[in-house]
């Protein structure tokens, strides 16, 4: 059995939400539902290289948090994006 | 390297709240992640502004490409962070071997990556095309020279172990040539369902 805090059993979960990921790029229709799944990935893709690969979980806290936020804020542009495209692109016209 | 090189009986253990590799190669990363955020933020600019090109785009590239290479980089950092924990309890040679692998790992993306610009050119698609294969373009081209010297790094690091300057008790070098090559990898984990899977 996998101890699932094992590196071996991270890379093996982030290989198979990329083929997940793979699948969704082929779906014709993308609802919210598969956004938020995309959005969710690429958050806990980013966590567990951060805190595993990188080792940071354990290591300097200005780091560690530094690096949490980018994926908390990047998968969340994400879902903005989706919901508001016009308001982003109203209040971003020149 | 002798591949019977005696593990040490105590593993070199990172302290709590210790920063891995260096302040400086943090300093790089750091920047490196911002920079790679002001690409993002272009790439949903570019999108509100022009939801058809990044509606029909994704569908024109070579996505198994994309996944390809997303696995390649996902497979480069696990052999990274072995190579990691193998000299940390004194298996020097099978340190290198993981790193060896990386580089294994860095230059099929390269080759995997010309593939798929030779592909996109053989349908007309380019830099001009529309809005949507100018982001493509400059944030993939972008992060393949990082996966370019990034593998350069890695081969320093093996350099540094084969000559002595790396060890089991001082390679914090190695530890930063580690982080510099998962933030390749935190890039592209962003990138490939930006341009690829969302539409």
């Amino acid at each position: 059995m996998f101890n699932t805090k094992s590196v071996d059993f991270i890379w093996l979960v982030l290989m198979g939400l990329t083929l997940l990921s793979a699948a969704i790029a082929e779906s014709p229709d993308q609802g919210l539902v598969l956004i938020l799944v995309i959005t969710f990935t690429v958050a806990y893709k980013g966590r567990m290289i951060v805190d595993h690969f990188m080792e940071l979980k354990d290591a300097n806290r200005l780091l560690r948090n530094s690096m949490r936020v980018y994926f908390y804020v990047i998968p969340g542009m994400i879902v903005l994006v989706y919901l508001f495209p016009d308001l982003i692109a109203r209040l971003t016209t020149l | 390297m002798p591949d019977s090189i005696a593990p040490s009986p105590q593993a070199v253990i990172p302290a709590k709240n210790h920063i891995p590799g260096n302040m400086a190669i943090w300093v790089g990363i750091l920047s490196e992640m911002t920079e790679f955020a002001l690409m993002f933020i272009v790439y949903f600019l570019a999108k509100v502004h022009n939801p058809e090109f990044f509606s029909e785009g994704p569908l024109r590239l070579n996505t198994t490409a994309g996944v390809l290479n997303t696995l390649v980089l996902l497979s480069s950092s696990y052999f990274v962070i072995k190579a990691i924990k193998s000299i940390r309890i004194g298996q020097v040679a099978r340190c290198q071997r993981w790193l060896w692998y990386a580089v294994a790992m860095g230059a099929l993306y390269l080759i995997i990556k010309f593939y798929e610009y030779h592909w996109n050119s053989e349908r007309g698609l380019a830099t001009d095309t529309d809005i949507f294969f100018t982001v493509y373009y400059y944030t993939t081209f972008n992060h393949l020279l990082h996966v370019g010297w990034g593998s350069g790094a890695i081969l320093w690091a093996i350099m540094g172990i084969r000559m002595g300057g790396i060890t089991q008790h001082n390679h914090s070098g190695l530890e930063a040539v580690a982080v510099y090559w998962h933030m390749i990898d935190l890039a592209w984990i962003v990138i490939f369902p930006l341009l690829y899977v969302l539409r």
